[in-house]
């Protein structure tokens, strides 16, 4: 991770809900093409941060830059076409449900671009193939299984070749064997596209499998308390909660058992 | 020729450069019609200068390639990456399997929905026959087996349905009897016969235009409502819950809903009658300088009892269709979300088309056995 490019960074960034403070003097960047995973445990503001991260509600204070531009600077510009190169994969899939698969993603593209009818279904079916899914591609969400859905969800998100993804807690509600091929999968696709992630999760595993970097986020100081490598992280660390964390993985620091679930 | 720095026209075909991405779409489109216009037997696909492209772009690429081989032209490539290469060829595995191009149309694809149409609604009668009976005989269980009865919900449903729609009920009533009373009036008046404005009056609203106007109303704000509660408690699997749990569907989510409109409709319908004749009487006084005590002495004259009742036995069959309409487009939600808008559309339609259809029948009987008032 040798000084490479910073593509998105947040500055200084105070933010929660209402009364409730719930982000403290958040610094932390992004660099292009790294897998960054930002951990905690629940309710200590994941989603809260990566709602500011996508630009889904205005920080108190301080600042998000997606490639050195204020993303709520003078104008809704910025924003806006940031946000034609992100890609989002939501906790449940977020598929409209009237839709089929391959229509799911054809409805982005027709949005967003102007091909014809085929080129946007050959589009939507070579994604669905990245994904696995080319076989479902007629099938409604609600005829597949969970972990088809978010797959499917990922391939949406793709469907536009986003330099940066999100994830809010991919392996939420899958089995440990599906949620590590959904790890894989991200793994591959960042691999081969070169696509910029940064994921949310609490799943140890999943850390294990996917992550170059890592943002460890506390709910009592309501800031960062580690930041670095999963090395460098269960290794190096010496902060009670981050050995508390990694703990029960340290004794096998293989990193490739995945019957571990997370900190809850 | 150049299109722009990233497509150029080559003597050989094109060349392409840079990364190209979803907004070059239109370029690259324009740069295949161009060289599809000028191609003689091969062209040269150029790639040694781009930097890579994405799906998208991708796409517009291949399917300018399809066109000239369609044209029987020979496409060839130098110096596209191994990825994109892979990309192509994944597009030409997929091309088998892209939805069949939609027909153009014709008569019997027309004739062919019509009847489609036909069998949708005749289903749809038929379903909804079956249903009321399901309805009859939960009511005939319940009322015979107090025990059953379910007072709250059928209260609940009786402030919903009927407390909550008297300000429209009778504000639409009260304006329809205004413009009727005035419509009569003016006619009326160039054959110098306004005195009978009232009679006009009395006879629409309570005969049609009293428990119609009360039941398309009830119709749109309950039976959609209806529809739309048990739809979602449909979709998010809340009945099948219900069931498993022992609870009678219809006893449970039916009969209150039919019940409350039982109780509710024939008071709508008097009311709406009486905001009618009001309205009647303003205007009355108003346009054509009728006194109040003409007016209530000429309904006293031409009415008998038997109008108000019939209106508000109408009311109750109308009652029965906008509960049953309402609950069965409900509970025939399959699926998702928008299935259950699209079931609040129909019950609202069904309902009033119903309503329609029963008034007209009622209306005949009614023909048949009301004695004639001598004027
Ligand atoms: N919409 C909201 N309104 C008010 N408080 C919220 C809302 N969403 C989350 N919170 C609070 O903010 C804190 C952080 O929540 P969240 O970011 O969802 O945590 P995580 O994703 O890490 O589990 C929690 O204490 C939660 O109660
Ligand atoms: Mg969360």
């Amino acid at each position: 991770m040798n000084a490479r490019e910073i593509i998105l960074e947040v500055a200084h960034l105070f933010g929660g809900y209402e009364e409730q403070e719930v982000l403290k003097d958040i610094s932390m960047s992004v660099c292009r093409g790294e897998i960054l995973v930002i951990v905690g445990r629940s309710g200590c503001g994941k989603s809260t941060l990566m709602r500011y991260l996508l630009g889904l509600s205005k920080p108190w204070s301080g600042a998000v830059h997606f490639e050195g531009e204020d993303i709520w600077g003078e104008s809704m510009d910025v924003l806006r076409r940031s946000r034609a190169r992100w890609g989002v994969l939501f906790q449940s899939g977020a598929l409209l449900g009237s839709l089929t698969l391959l229509e799911n993603i054809t409805l982005v593209l027709n949005e967003f671009t102007n091909l014809s009818l085929k080129e946007m279904e050959l589009v939507a079916l070579r994604k669905l193939e990245t994904v696995g899914l080319a076989d479902f591609a007629r099938s409604y969400p609600l005829e597949v299984s969970g972990g088809m859905q978010k797959r499917a969800g990922l391939a949406r998100a793709m469907a536009l070749d986003p330099e940066v993804l999100f994830f809010d807690e991919p392996s939420a509600g899958l089995d440990p064997v599906t949620s590590s091929e959904l790890d894989h999968l991200i793994r591959s696709i960042n691999r081969t596209m070169g696509t910029t992630m940064v994921i949310v999760t609490h799943e140890l595993a999943s850390i294990l499998a996917i992550a170059d970097r890592v943002i460890m986020l506390d709910g009592e100081s309501r800031g960062i308390i580690a930041e670095g490598t999963v090395r460098q992280l269960q290794v190096e660390s010496s902060d009670r909660r981050v050995t508390a964390f990694f703990g029960r993985e340290s004794l096998n620091a293989s990193g490739v058992t995945s019957d571990v679930n997370g900190s809850e | 020729m150049s299109f722009d720095d990233k497509v150029r026209s080559t003597s050989a075909g094109l060349a392409f450069c840079g990364f190209l991405k979803a907004p070059d779409v239109s370029l690259i489109r324009s740069a295949f019609a161009d060289i599809s216009l000028r191609a003689k037997q091969h062209v040269v696909m150029d790639f040694t200068e781009y930097d890579g492209m994405d799906t998208v772009a991708a796409s517009g690429i291949y399917e300018g390639i399809r066109n000239l081989e369609r044209a029987k032209i020979d496409v060839y490539m130098n110096g596209l990456l191994p990825r994109d290469q892979e990309l192509l060829a994944s597009f030409r595995r997929h091309e088998q399997s892209l939805s069949a191009p939609r027909r153009s149309w014709s008569l019997k694809d027309h004739f062919e929905g019509v009847g489609d149409d036909v069998v949708a609604s005749w289903e749809t009668a038929r379903g909804l026959w079956v249903f009321s009976k399901n309805t009859f005989s939960a009511l005939v269980r319940v009322l015979t087996t107090p025990s059953l009865f379910r007072w709250h919900l059928t209260f609940y449903y009786m402030e919903h349905a009927g407390v909550r729609a008297v300000p429209i009920v009778g504000t639409l009533c009260w304006l329809i009897g205004t413009v009727l009373g005035f419509q009569a009036g003016y006619q009326l008046k160039s054959f110098a016969a306004e005195m009978f404005m009232p009679d006009l009056i009395a006879y629409s609203i309570t005969w049609e235009i009293g428990p119609l106007l009360a039941a398309i109303l009830v119709a749109g704000r309950s039976s959609s409502a209806f529809a739309a509660e048990i739809g979602t408690m449909k979709v998010r699997q809340e009945i099948d819950a219900l069931e498993v749990m022992g609870f009678n569907i219809f006893e449970y989510l039916v009969t209150p809903k039919m019940c409350a409109l039982f109780l509710v409709m024939p008071a709508l319908v008097l009311m709406a009658d009486f905001f009618g004749l009001l309205g009647g009487l303003l205007i009355g006084g108003w346009y054509l300088d009728m006194p109040a005590s003409y007016y209530l002495s000429r309904l006293n004259f031409v009415m008998l009892p038997i109008d108000f009742w019939w209106g508000m036995l109408k009311g109750l069959v109308f009652a029965v269709i906008i509960a049953n309409v309402g609950c069965y487009m409900g509970m025939r939600v399959r699926g998702g979300a928008a299935e259950v808008g699209r079931a609040t559309t129909a019950a609202v339609v069904t309902a009033i088309f119903l309503v329609i259809m029963a008034d007209a029948l009622i209306s005949l009987i009614f023909m048949e056995i009301r004695p004639t008032v001598q004027v």
